[in-house]
């Protein structure tokens, strides 16, 4: 097995703020990993250290074989980075801007900028102070992609993008893994990269408190759940719930029409074979924000 | 795969250029106007009714001196006290202070540096990509500078040698690279626009200050000796052309800075 990202105890202070406590990560060749977490949970800061922007107070990382430091210039000629907080500025075009950024990564095939300018729907004539902000990911989306890089590093890559070019992205990291590009992004929000993902690494306060793929960290979420029902008292619905230990913050809304909402921890199974005696008008099991429901959940380990 | 190369010619510094030529336009029509305002003066002031010389007499004590007024009569002493010494050094200094805050600590505080730094340059190359693009603008001043000098030196009465007008613009172009390379290399170093600024038009200041200070008395012209201003212009190069010595002293110190920027900046983050 090999790894296209590698850290030991990769640590990042500034001043008496530990921005990255430690983190040990482990990011297979040709994978797709996702990164996730609370802003201020370290993601910006881990792939900053990468790319060499920055430089670690300790811990180790390696990248593509190589440290960041000693791998300099040619090592990020390999990778495809792009950043959190774009700023792009400049009474140039797109594609003038795109140009020189070509010159100074790896080489770009020829009307390899227009095809992906293209599937993203961005204009490259437009001046990129011009641009909306939507717009200006995609160049970064780019940018990052036009010279197919072994490694591409997105932080917060679907920020700002609409639904319909999320998706096209989506396809542009599922095409990356199959020419053997590794892919290693970030998001406050699972559900914009769990379905680009194999494996997702949940960090918080600057180390990694959970790895694993999509499924599995799905398996032990949080969910939000509403329940309508017709024909069946408030009282006997409340006593069925509440015997139920993975149902949280039960609360029941009599009438015409009983609303039940609250939150269920792991399977929802034992929540539907509790409801299945009343009739039940409609059940929704919102995919809520995964990523926070992961999260909560293990802070509350961590405080119990 | 694509045969297009990678590693071009100076990117960072053609980058630096393209972006900046509007406002290159922009100050070498200042540069332009300054020289058509002052240089044909001289030839309605000259000769021997202009009286010239009783408007500088006239001045209060030290002032004409610490302006550098105290040889006008002459045209290469005049071009000097104008153009050379003042507002050419003014705009001179401005445009160093500007294009060298700007070059690394603005690129990096609007947050645009990392996205190049992420690409397959070094820290080294962004330094003197870059420190290029500001000295070839500043050169480039400089030989607008020269040329229009000689384009008006028949008609204005000046009557300079033509070396001797390309040796006081190099010594322009001298203390414009000094400026630039302090606010650089302080840019590089604390990625704080405000410090470079501080520090470009800073060296300049002193420089003149000290200057104007040694002009004063025989007790203090010892503070020649430490003003890069004097250093550059002390010879009078319009009429005795430039001091080489004196000219490599400030491109030397320039060098300096500039690797000792560089060599920090290779060493330190660089801040979102």
């Amino acid at each position: 097995m090999t790894y296209a990202i590698e850290t030991q105890a990769l640590t990042k202070r500034y001043g008496k703020n530990t921005a990255l406590d430690g983190l040990d990560l482990a990011v297979e060749t040709g994978s797709v990993f996702g990164m996730i977490g609370p802003n201020g949970a370290g993601k910006t800061t881990a792939m900053r250290l990468l790319l060499d922007i920055i430089r670690p107070t300790s811990g180790s990382a390696t990248v593509l074989g190589q440290s960041p430091i000693t791998g300099g210039a040619a090592l990020r000629r390999d990778i495809g980075f792009l950043p959190g907080e774009l700023l792009l500025e400049g009474r140039v075009t797109g594609r003038s801007l795109l140009k020189h950024y070509a010159e100074i990564s790896g080489p770009v095939a020829p009307g390899r900028i227009d095809s992906l300018a293209e599937r993203l729907g961005l204009d490259l004539t437009r001046h990129v102070r011009t641009l909306s902000k939507g717009n200006k990911q995609k160049l970064g989306l780019v940018q990052a992609f036009m010279h197919e890089p072994k490694l591409l590093v997105l932080d917060e890559p679907t920020s700002g993008l609409d639904p319909l070019v999320q998706q096209e992205f989506l396809s542009m990291v599922r095409e990356a893994q199959h020419n053997g590009q590794t892919v290693f992004l970030s998001s406050h929000v699972l559900s914009e990269i769990q379905n680009a993902a194999d494996q997702v690494a949940v960090l918080r306060n600057g180390a990694v408190v959970k790895v694993g793929d999509v499924a599995s960290l799905r398996a032990s979420a949080i969910r939000r759940v509403v329940i309508d029902f017709t024909d069946a008292a408030a009282d006997d619905i409340r006593t069925a719930l509440l015997a139920l230990p993975q149902l949280a913050n039960l609360t029941v809304a009599d009438g015409e029409v009983i609303q039940v909402t609250g939150t269920v921890e792991g399977h929802i199974d034992a929540l539907v074979k509790a409801i299945a005696p009343f009739h039940v008008v409609d059940l929704r099991v919102e995919e809520q924000d995964l990523e926070s429901s992961v999260i909560d959940l293990y802070s509350n380990e961590a405080n119990k | 795969m694509s045969q297009n190369m990678t590693g071009s010619f100076l990117p960072l510094t053609r980058r630096n250029l393209a972006d900046s030529w509007r406002g290159l336009l922009g100050w070498t029509a200042g540069v332009t106007g300054a020289i058509f305002l002052y240089v044909p003066l001289y030839s309605s002031f000259s000769g021997d009714n202009a009286g010239f010389e009783d408007i500088i007499a006239s001045l209060p004590d030290g002032l004409a001196s610490t302006l550098g007024f105290q040889d006008l009569a002459s045209g290469a002493g005049y071009v000097q006290a104008t153009y050379l010494g003042l507002i050419g050094f003014v705009l001179f200094t401005i445009a160093a202070t500007l294009w060298s805050s700007a070059a690394i600590a603005g690129d990096e505080e609007s947050g645009s540096l990392e996205l190049t730094l992420a690409h397959g340059v070094s820290r080294v190359q962004i330094m003197a990509e870059r420190s290029l693009g500001v000295i070839l603008r500043l050169l480039w001043l400089s030989i607008v500078s020269a040329l229009l000098i000689l384009a008006l030196n028949d008609s204005s009465g000046i009557d300079l040698e033509p070396a001797h007008v390309i040796g006081g613009c190099a010594a322009l172009f001298g203390v414009g690279v000094l400026a630039a390379s302090f606010g650089l290399a302080v840019g590089a170093i604390t990625a704080r626009r405000s410090f470079a600024s501080a520090a470009a038009a800073g060296i300049s200041l002193l420089g003149y200050i000290l200057n104007s200070l040694g002009n004063q008395s025989a007790d203090v012209e010892w503070l020649h000796n430490l003003s890069p201003y004097y250093w550059a212009f002390g010879n009078s190069p319009l009429s005795e052309g430039a001091d080489w010595g004196a000219l490599g002293l400030i491109f030397g110190i320039s060098a300096v800075m500039l690797v000792l920027g560089g060599f920090i900046f290779n060493r330190r983050d660089v801040s979102a």
